[in-house]
This record gives structure tokens, C-alpha cells and sequence, in this order.
């Protein structure tokens, strides 16, 4: 029998020692100050945009209810486009399919991803004797921390400056001083190189055109573009709840996403559709140009199409990932990720419920959610967060009576 | 001994509540000593619901102090749970014992009902009250997840609300209040009654109220229930004007509002005190010293955001209307 009060009894610990750490507390006193007058210039300059959300809320809805069909036809075209589509069940599944696809003794460079953390890639791949590098920085710093994300877009929040240049010393073996461009520039240098001998380039996706078989993928720092462009390999790994009707779409997901993801207007928008290829000699298609020339995207399952079968639970599927909700939130702005396992606060206690271990591992997220509802207020999918932990307490309560 | 399940402090509060029909196993005459001299009618056309939630607050209070100096999951704690049981065998609920030794406030918060409805007479209201019918409203079954529970509650409430005919139940917690209008007609055949707030309750004869002098701008702290699922926040700005104070807002209010922490107050008292500081720190930066709001919890927990050298003063909306009518 698991006992729950154990599990409380850890966290609450972890929790209540976040909330205490200077470090978690000055970052994120600074990151939600900045969120909230980035959104709020962004909104004034693009007004358009709570509008764009309920629209975008009306096709992930039709999206969810019509996924299995999304997703038959996502893979035909990614087919058609000469990519390789699949689909996994579950983490074991995805897992399998990835090491199959990799192999052994090959050096990966892995964009950041939501589900890539969910399905713990990096350590599985190193397992199976691989070198697996996080080129996101701020997943690189908690690479080499040995730590993990503490918020979905900035995973590595609670690790300043200071910290980041003890850490950088220490790996690249000379001092490296605290100031963020120069910490910033000798990952630069040292990943370029990495992303040019890679035999293998690993990114999530924020949204995925069931008619184009196009993956989106939103970014800044422009490390994505080199891990998908560079390596003679692209693996997409994307959940199924990802995926809309069509381009255009994916489109407005994506604008509504980084609008409320802090990013008036993100440095990159990739949109991969297949293989690299060129018909410049005689018109004869070669694949492999200069980007990849092998191409495949791994649908992945592992217990959303429960959550869609669920009618109360369904809606938080409609999540765009933008992190907005954990910036309100009174509790993760004092504690970050550690209100959390992969998925964080709120929304996240719901998401592990289905995906990262269920009720039993949630039940103690559940219970710091305040049911406040102001993540509901910031959500542009207005996902009822407050309604679903209170269902889920009751499934909890249920599973100890 | 099997390992326990859940959190001890959720067996318990879902135990009292559904044993004596109060969190803390208060007793309803106990529950109704702030009404005794008001002579109130036990029927009439509306009904004064407390829920016994102000009341409930200086030994919650006291009860987070013993959560926090004795960790809920180590085995004193256990050990304390076991007392209690044995206690309880003897008739008298260990809870109260504890929490009765650091019990304090207790008059300030038994108070706030009395003014409540002086000051709904005083605007012309008949209030009844009925000791009996005065029955916890259930919201923390319903908080925290203990729906089987919370279904054959409503129906031993349904039925006491019925018999006591009243067409309008006033209720000074929105707790209460969101159980009765929104949670309630949900799961069960709820009467057909008006729920309404105090404050609304007030609000629709806010140009009786006697006007204030007080020089001094003050903000309010909306709550998280009455403003996100009553829609009550500009009733609140609307009475205040009413009575010549100014108020001024804090940079998350109304729908926006930061919650006071309360709801984590049981399981995560440390979290919950980190959170109610940050809102008093948030409403202090409007420059007023006076913070209001309308909800038991948010006044409990925003207390403890309270700084003993802080110049904030935190009142509840009856508190402050009730002045007028002092002098």
C-alpha cells in the first residue's frame, strides 16, 4: 500500500525549503515582474491576440474530439512528404522506437522538450551509450547541474548567474566569471561544434499540422534551428494532443502561444515538413542537402488518449505549454518546480495524474494547489484547473477509502 | 498498525465535519453564543447563515500553530491522532483541547456575525437565525476531495435549510455561499431559495449606511470565491463609496486578486504564511494601512502575512461598516 502521508511528508519538506531559498525567490520575484510587463506591452501592441485565443480554443477543442483522425492523416503526409511517422502507446514504447532509430555510440544534440523530460530521453539514450547534449541553455546548465527543469520555458529559473559561472569553471576547466554574455558565449562555442558533428538531432514540437504533416517549433536562442538543420538526422518527438487540422492553424496556436509565453514575437518559427532535400541538378530530387536527410516524427500517447476519453479532463489537453498560469500562481511564484515532478503547479498536477505517474504521485500537487483560479484568468485556453484538482482530490480521496 | 493513508489532518477535519457537523467538532450552541443577546426570531423570510466559519477561525489558527511545531507526518504527530481517538472514546474531542490552549481572538471573531446582523437590521432587514439550522456549510469536504462524504452532507443540510421555510439565506462566508448557489444544486434537489451574500445583502441598501469618517484611503483584498465565482468585487468599491471612504486599488485585484494563502493553511501552514505576506506586502504598496476583505478565511490567513512591527490593519467589511453605527 502506498502511503501518501510519506509522499506529503517528502514534499512538504522540499516545498517548504524552495520557498526559504533566496536564490528560487529573487529569480522568480524578477522573472514574474518581467512576464507580466512583457504581456502586457505585447497584448497593447498585438490587441488582436485574446480574440486569436478563443478562436485557437475552438480547434483544440475540434482537435482533441477528432484526434485519432489528426493524427492518421498527420503521418500519411509526413509519409508523403518522405519523412517516417510513428506512433507510440507509451514511454516504452517511444523509447524503444528512439534507441531503435539511434542505435548506440552516437552523439545527439536534443532540443528543449516537455515530453522529452517526460520520457526522461537524455538519461535513457546515455544508457544505451550515447552522448546526449541539452542545447538549450538553460538545460544545459541543469545537465550539467545534475538538477531538473524548474519551469516549463525557463527550465533553469532558480540557478543565477553566480551559480551558472561556478558550474561553467568547473566543466570547461578554467574561470569563467559571472557575467551572463560570456557564460552565454562559451556554450555557444563549445555546442557549435557539437551540433556539426552530431550524428542525431532530437526536438519536441509546439503544434503539428494534421493536413501538411508540418512541425512547428518555437524558439529564441536559434538552437533548435541548428539541432534540426545541422545533423544528418531529425527525430521529432511530439504528443498526440499536438496536432490541429492544418497549417494555418498551426499558425494562430503558435502566435497565441509565444504571445502568452512571454515572447512578443519569438526570434525563430521553424517549420519542418520533411528530409532536406534539392532538385538543383536536372531536377532530380536528392535528399540530404544540406540538413537531414532522414526525417522521422514519433508520436507519443502514454495516457493522453485517456485524458481525452475523460470528459472532465479533456481540457487540459488544450494546454499551449506558454507557462503563463505558473507566473500567477501565489505558490509557484514562492517555490518554482518544486510545486511539481515533470509537469508543474496546477495544470502540471493534472497532467502527471495521467501521464507521469497518476493520482498517487500527483495527490501531493494536488493539494498545494490553492484552487485560487487566477491561472484561469491568464490561460488563453481559460483551462478550468480549479474544477479538475478538485475532481482529482476526489479520486484520490476515493483511492485511500 | 497500517500505514495511513492520507494526511491525518484531512481524516480528521472530514470526521468532525461529518460527526458533529463542524471542522472542529464545535458544538451549534456553542457555535451561537454571539446571538444571544440579539433575541433573534428562529423563522422568518431570511435567514442569517454564519456556518460556524468565523467562529471556526482562532482555533484553526491555534490547530495550524500545532501543525506547524509538530510535523503532521512524523509519529507524534501519529501518536497525537492515536490520543485522540482514545479521547474521543471519553466524549471529549482532542482538536478543541489543543487548539483551545492557544485560543485567542476568540471575541473579535464570534463578534463579526453579532455585527452583521445589526447592521442588516439596522438597514431594515428581519433576520431570523436558528442555532440548529446554522450547520457548517461542507465547503472543505468539498475542497478537499471528500465528495461521498459531501453528498449525504448536503442531503442532512438540504434538509435542514428546507424546514426552516426562509426565502433568502444570507451568508457571511462566500464559501458558504458558493456551496448553496453553485455546488449544491449540483449534486442534490437544493430548495429553491435566494443565496446571497452579506455584501450583496448590503449593497442593495448601501444608501442607508451611516458614512464614515475615516480620512484615511483604504484597499481591499478581494476574495478569490466571492470575486472569481460570485462575481462579486465592484459591490464592495460601490459600499465603500457610499460611505465616503476612498479606497485604492492594489495592482492584482477584483477577478485578478492574489489568494490569501488560506486554502493551503491545513497541509502546507509554512507555504500558506509565505503566500498571505506576499498579499500583505502586494496591498501595502497602494500606500493604505487599512486592508479589508469579506471572507473568514482570507481575514485568518492574511493575518498571519502580518508583520508584528507592520503598520497594516486588516479589517473585516463588517468590522468596518459596524463603525458607523458605534457612534
Amino acid at each position: 500500500m502506498v502511503d501518501l502521508n510519506k509522499e506529503f511528508g517528502a514534499y512538504s519538506k522540499n516545498l517548504n525549503k524552495a520557498s526559504k531559498d533566496s536564490n528560487i525567490n529573487n529569480a522568480m520575484t524578477r522573472a514574474v515582474k518581467s512576464y507580466r510587463e512583457n504581456v502586457a506591452t505585447a497584448m497593447e501592441r498585438y490587441p488582436h491576440t485574446p480574440e486569436l485565443a478563443k478562436e485557437v480554443r475552438k480547434i483544440k477543442e475540434y482537435s482533441i474530439e477528432n484526434n485519432e483522425m489528426l493524427l492518421a492523416q498527420a503521418m500519411d503526409a509526413i509519409e508523403k512528404n518522405k519523412g517516417k511517422a510513428f506512433f507510440a502507446t507509451d514511454r516504452a514504447d517511444a523509447l524503444r522506437i528512439l534507441r531503435d532509430l539511434i542505435g548506440t555510440g552516437k552523439t545527439v544534440v536534443k532540443g528543449k522538450s516537455m515530453l522529452g523530460e517526460e520520457l526522461q530521453v537524455r538519461h535513457n539514450l546515455e544508457e544505451a551509450g550515447n552522448e546526449v547534449w541539452e542545447t538549450d541553455l538553460g538545460e544545459f546548465i541543469l545537465q550539467l547541474k545534475n538538477d531538473r527543469p524548474m519551469h516549463i520555458l525557463s527550465p533553469a529559473i532558480h540557478v543565477p548567474r553566480e551559480q551558472v559561472a561556478e558550474i561553467f569553471s568547473e566543466f570547461f576547466q578554467k574561470e569563467v566569471p559571472p557575467v551572463i554574455s560570456e557564460e552565454v558565449g562559451i556554450v555557444r562555442e563549445f555546442l557549435r561544434e557539437k551540433y556539426f558533428n552530431a550524428d542525431v538531432g532530437i526536438s519536441g514540437a509546439n503544434v503539428v499540422a494534421a493536413d501538411t504533416g508540418q512541425v512547428v517549433i518555437i524558439e529564441n536562442e536559434g538552437n533548435v534551428r541548428l539541432c534540426t538543420g545541422a545533423p544528418p538526422v531529425h527525430i521529432v518527438l511530439v504528443g498526440i494532443e499536438k496536432l490541429v487540422p492544418t497549417f494555418l492553424d498551426a499558425m494562430k496556436v503558435s502566435e497565441v502561444t509565444w504571445r502568452y509565453a512571454n515572447y512578443t514575437a519569438p526570434s525563430y518559427l521553424n517549420v519542418i515538413s520533411g528530409p532536406s532535400k534539392t532538385g538543383d541538378i536536372e531536377k532530380v530530387t536528392t535528399y540530404g542537402a544540406h540538413g537531414p536527410k532522414e526525417f522521422y516524427v514519433i508520436f507519443v500517447d502514454n495516457g493522453r488518449s485517456d485524458m481525452m476519453k475523460e470528459e472532465s479532463f479533456k481540457q487540459a489537453l488544450y494546454c499551449l505549454r506558454c507557462g503563463g498560469c505558473m507566473y500567477e500562481c501565489p505558490v509557484f511564484q514562492v517555490t518554482a518546480g518544486y510545486y511539481g515532478r515533470t509537469y508543474l503547479s496546477g495544470i502540471g498536477s493534472v497532467w502527471t495524474t495521467f501521464v507521469d505517474g497518476g493520482v498517487e504521485k500527483a495527490a501531493p500537487m494536488l493539494y498545494t494547489c490553492l484552487r485560487c483560479g487566477r491561472c484561469v484568468e491568464r490561460c488563453p485556453m481559460h483551462i478550468d484547473v480549479p474544477l479538475m484538482v478538485g475532481k482529482l482530490r476526489s479520486k484520490v480521496i476515493e483511492a485511500t477509502d | 498498525m497500517p500505514a495511513k493513508k492520507i494526511p491525518p489532518v484531512l481524516e480528521i477535519l472530514r470526521d468532525n465535519i461529518m460527526n458533529y457537523g463542524n471542522p472542529l467538532a464545535l458544538k451549534p450552541k456553542e457555535n451561537a453564543t454571539w446571538a444571544k443577546d440579539l433575541l433573534l426570531p428562529t423563522k422568518g423570510e431570511i435567514l442569517f447563515y454564519s456556518g460556524g466559519e468565523y467562529q471556526l477561525l482562532p482555533y484553526i489558527d491555534s490547530l495550524v500553530k500545532t501543525i506547524t511545531y509538530v510535523d503532521s507526518t512524523s509519529k507524534i504527530f501519529s501518536w497525537l491522532m492515536e490520543a485522540r481517538k482514545i479521547v474521543n472514546l471519553t466524549g471529549i474531542n482532542a482538536e478543541k483541547i489543543y487548539a483551545s490552549l492557544l485560543a485567542k481572538d476568540k471575541a473579535r471573531f464570534y463578534s463579526i456575525n453579532y455585527k452583521a446582523v445589526v447592521i442588516l437590521q439596522k438597514l431594515g432587514y428581519e433576520v431570523c437565525y436558528d442555532s440548529q439550522s446554522d450547520l457548517y456549510s461542507g465547503a472543505l469536504l468539498y475542497e478537499l476531495g471528500f465528495w461521498r462524504d459531501l453528498k449525504n452532507y448536503a442531503s442532512r443540510l438540504t434538509e435542514i435549510i428546507r424546514k426552516t421555510q426562509a426565502k433568502t439565506l444570507v451568508c457571511i462566508s462566500p464559501h458558504a455561499a458558493e456551496m448553496f448557489k453553485l455546488i449544491y444544486p449540483q449534486l442534490i434537489d437544493f430548495p429553491q431559495i435566494e443565496v446571497i451574500t452579506f455584501i450583496e445583502l448590503v449593497w442593495r441598501k448601501r444608501e442607508f449606511l451611516p458614512p464614515l469618517n475615516f480620512d484615511n484611503p483604504v484597499v481591499i483584498h478581494d476574495s478569490c470565491r466571492l470575486a472569481r465565482e460570485l462575481g462579486v468585487s465592484q459591490e464592495l468599491r460601490d459600499i465603500l463609496s457610499s460611505v465616503n471612504v476612498k479606497s485604492v486599488e492594489p495592482f492584482r485585484n477584483r477577478e485578478w486578486t492574489t489568494c490569501c494563502g488560506g486554502p493551503s493553511k491545513m497541509l502546507f501552514p509554512q507555504i500558506s504564511k509565505i503566500v498571505a505576506g506576499r498579499r500583505i506586502a502586494e496591498l501595502a504598496e497602494t500606500g493604505a494601512r487599512t486592508v479589508l476583505t469579506s471572507c473568514p478565511y482570507c481575514l485568518s490567513a492574511l493575518q498571519s502575512g502580518v508583520d508584528n512591527s507592520s503598520e497594516i490593519m486588516l479589517e473585516d467589511f463588517v468590522e468596518f461598516l459596524y463603525r458607523g453605527f458605534e457612534k
